[in-house]
């Protein structure tokens, strides 16, 4: 390195602050010199240094915002039928040629005359919701009874046991009965899949505490007399962000395929979902010339799954504090 | 061990009960019992009193309550010897209005209400409905019952004393020469000169205990029955077990030498034979052809049963699921984040994240472009049909498991033991496969038993779609039917499966790694 002799006096500073006395002192050498760590701010740092990651978030935006927008403006109605003759099963071509060109048409019309484009959305709409609500609901009570379950023993052979029973009640029934006796309406919908969903979230989680709970480095910190909460909070927590994202990754687009499930064996809602929307096109598939109508809402259905899949297990990579390397 | 694993199998049977419970509460509880008539012909036709009748009856018959009709109360009375012949006759017929019965029924009917209510019954006059003032509507007849529903204990319990029926000489209650059992080394039915050897019984239910025959599994045995629950709608008056196992599809005639000597070309399988009281002098059909009351015979038919179709199907996807994935997982853990790796996860994604029933119409849609038959007929079956089925069924399995064995694997690449291996100088093709993949298998192997049991229960999206008549869509089609009996036993037989799966799963798991023991001493 090349030496270079700097004259201190023409910087104009007081000798005040060019020179000053450092005393030793105990309690600052004890501080660790390193760089300012912030666990969100590395996350989202780890996140967006991919740029796919931007792309398919920017994907899910746009998705989402579409969903939610465009059928405020698209004048879909779920009971609508066009009378007009020949306006049925129409082709985007036939469509376009028929009602002129619009945003409406480009995907054709569907069994009862009404725009395919819009319906999806709609569709989209419900869908999305479904799965957000469901998966807010499932997500917050399986971490708090999986981390209760995953701490007490006691709770842990009850749990286990519910788990094994509850497990076993064939899910299909249970949702069948329950739209039975309530109504076919979203918000029962809502209830049958989360009156027993968060118990498998639950149950992971709780395997996951277990695994953490007793690991030797919160074995000494109970040692030196750190109370349980403050272990939940501040030992465990951590650990287990990048696993509640996970879960939460699989769990959203897992709802919007299992409703299309439910809807296709005949579980459907009064609602216009995606779900819904593909078992009523299903006569469509078996006319020859008229399987777009089906295959609309199913790929739509699919590329809403895909991103929110890719989005979530990517956020929840980056939540894990080992990449923040 | 076996001490463990029989605390096991019993904690879980007490499971299954409970399960049973719950589902019996969902289905006799909570849903209108109305509904289970919705589909059914026979309610449509009757009117007024009858069809009240007729409901009870109903219910009786699947479970929801105790029915009883005053006149069946006299019989029993006459039966017991409390009154004779000519006191039940008199006091049998109740008059249209409870005020002009006859001092001699108005007794017994005091009787009766004050026996059943005591009983907590309900007791119910209905009056009769008129057209006119003499005339009577269609099935307007006045009526006097009493009716109790089953609380879910006497229900619990007669279910599960039920589902085993054995099969004994004091069945028939008919007034019989010879009881017994009678063993024969020439069955009678190949014109005893053929060595068979059968149990023939006598007053037993069925005819042929235990049999051979030209069928698999070629011994076949009624001695046992099994009764899961009958069927209303779906399969009416049928068990839900025998609507799973029996064959389907078209007759199949062959010629049959009838017990009185008579040959012709029939389906008849002359060893399914139980009795049906009096039916020899009810017609000379049967007269004609049998020697004694055992006529209620069964068809031969061609095709498999339902469950003998999902099974196939399943089992083949199963072994083909786990020959696959297993050098696929291997391929993709090798070579992490590599190319292939990229590929692998990509098909991972599409599969878990994408509706099941997208992907399986996009196998129907580009087999039926590559020419594959898209849907299952029984009339005329080939191989070919269950191309589809099978690949739309193992290309998910294949893609989970991939992904587990994938994790599994890296998992592994980092501990210290294949570090040593490495450093002894082991190849790492030999690494990978002698102490990788034997360590990553491990909890791959607990998922074998419930991968090839659940192929009994079918799948429901991939039957649906290529139409094949498999086990599958049995619970949605009994839920759609309001179908209590098959709801009930479908619970139990899918809730036995995956208890006896996740058990022999953990037991296979531990003859594979012997460091895994369930005695308590090892903990």
């Amino acid at each position: 390195m090349e030496n270079k002799v700097v004259n201190v006096s023409g910087l104009g500073l007081s000798e005040e602050e060019l020179f000053a006395r450092v005393d030793h002192n105990d309690l600052d050498s004890e501080k660790i010199a390193a760089p300012r760590y912030s666990y969100w701010h590395s996350v989202m740092r780890v996140f967006f240094k991919k740029k796919f990651n931007i792309v398919i978030l920017i994907l899910l935006a746009i998705i989402v915002a579409f969903a939610y927008i465009y059928p405020m403006f698209s004048g879909y109605d779920k009971f609508g039928k066009v009378l007009v003759e020949g306006a049925k099963h129409l082709s985007p071509k036939q469509a376009i040629e028929m009602h002129g060109f619009s945003i409406h048409w480009i995907f054709g019309a569907g069994g009862v005359g009404q725009s395919t484009f819009d319906a999806m959305w709609s569709g989209a709409r419900i869908s999305l919701s479904l799965a957000f609500i469901c998966a807010a609901i499932n997500m917050t009570i399986g971490v708090v009874v999986g981390a209760v379950w995953g701490f007490s023993k006691k709770v842990d052979i009850f749990m286990t046991e519910v788990y094994n029973i509850i497990g076993n009640v064939p899910y299909i029934l249970l949702i069948s009965v329950l739209v039975m006796i309530l109504s076919a309406s979203f918000w029962t919908m809502v209830f049958a899949l989360t009156v027993t969903g968060w118990l498998s979230i639950a149950y992971f989680i709780r395997t996951q505490v277990v695994i953490i709970r007793d690991r030797e480095y919160n074995l000494a910190s109970k040692c030196l007399g750190t109370s349980t909460f403050r272990i939940a909070m501040k030992n465990i927590l951590p650990f287990m962000v990048s696993v509640i994202v996970t879960v939460a990754a699989t769990e959203i687009p897992s709802y919007i395929s299992y409703e299309v499930f439910l809807s296709y064996i005949g579980l459907s809602m009064s609602d216009m979902s995606l779900g819904k929307l593909i078992y009523e096109a299903e006569g469509s598939m078996l006319t020859p010339g008229f399987q777009f109508e089906f295959w609309c809402p199913v790929v739509l259905a699919s590329i809403i799954t895909i991103v929110l899949y890719v989005v979530g297990q990517n956020l929840g990579d980056a939540s894990d504090p080992k990449t923040h390397m | 061990m076996t001490k463990y694993l029989l605390k096991r199998l019993l904690h879980g049977l007490i499971s299954v009960v409970i399960v049973v419970a719950i589902v019996m509460i969902l289905v006799y509880s909570l849903m209108s019992r109305e509904v289970i008539f919705a589909r059914d012909g026979t309610f449509t036709k009757r009117s007024n009193n009858d069809r009240e009748i007729y409901k009870y009856t109903q219910w009786e018959k699947f479970g929801y309550l105790d029915y009883v009709p005053y006149s069946e109360y006299m019989q029993q009375l006459a039966k017991d010897g409390e009154i004779d012949e000519e006191t039940r006759a008199a006091a049998v017929s109740i008059a249209k209005e409870a005020d002009n019965d006859p001092e001699i029924v108005k007794e017994y009917v005091e009787k009766f209400t004050e026996y059943y209510e005591g009983k907590g019954y309900t007791v119910v006059r209905l009056d009769p409905v008129m057209l006119t003032k003499t005339k009577l509507d269609v099935g307007g007849r006045q009526q006097l019952f009493a009716y109790k529903d089953y609380p879910l204990f006497r229900r619990l319990w007669t279910y599960f004393t039920g589902i085993l029926k054995v099969d004994d000489v004091n069945y028939v209650e008919d007034d019989i020469e010879d009881r017994g059992l009678t063993f024969t080394l020439h069955d009678p039915i190949y014109g005893g000169d053929k060595f068979s050897p059968a149990i023939i019984g006598n007053g037993t239910k069925h005819k042929y205990l235990l049999y051979f025959d030209s069928n698999f599994p070629y011994l076949h045995q009624n001695l046992l029955t099994v009764n899961l629950g009958l069927s209303y709608s779906v399969n009416n008056g049928v068990d839900v077990f025998d609507t799973m196992t029996q064959s389907q599809g078209a007759y199949v005639t062959s010629t049959i030498t009838y017990p009185t000597g008579l040959t012709e070309e029939a389906a008849y399988d002359l060893h399914t034979a139980t009795y049906a009281p009096g039916s020899r002098d009810s017609s000379p059909m049967f007269s004609d052809r049998f020697t004694d009351d055992y006529t209620n015979v069964s068809l031969h038919r061609a095709n498999m049963s339902k469950t003998g179709y999902s099974f196939v199907i399943g089992i083949i996807s199963v072994v083909m699921a786990y020959l696959l994935s297993m050098p696929l997982g291997i391929l993709m853990a090798r070579n992490k984040d590599k190319l292939v790796d990229k590929i692998g996860t990509l098909y991972i994604v599409f599969i878990l994240a994408v509706p099941s029933l997208a992907y399986i119409f996009l196998f129907k849609a580009l087999g039926g472009l590559a020419g594959l038959p898209t849907t299952f007929m029984m009339e005329g079956e080939t191989w070919l049909m269950y191309v589809l089925p099978i690949i739309s069924l193992a290309l998910p399995s294949i893609a989970n498991l991939m992904k587990w064995l994938r994790r599994y694997m890296i998992d592994q690449m980092n501990s210290d033991y294949v570090k040593f291996a490495r450093s002894g100088g082991l190849s790492e093709g030999e690494i990978f496969s002698k102490h990788i993949l034997k360590n990553a298998a491990i909890p791959i192997v607990h998922g074998i038993p419930a991968s090839v049991l659940g192929a009994l229960v079918g799948a429901i999206i991939t039957e649906r779609v290529y139409l094949v008549p498999g086990a599958g869509n049995l619970l949605t089609t009994a839920i759609n039917n309001y179908d209590n009996g098959v709801i009930v036993g479908l619970t139990l037989f899918y809730a036995m499966l995956s208890i006896l799966s996740i058990i022999l799963g953990d037991i296979l798991m531990a003859m594979v790694d012997p460091r895994i023991s369930f005695s308590t001493k090892a903990r």
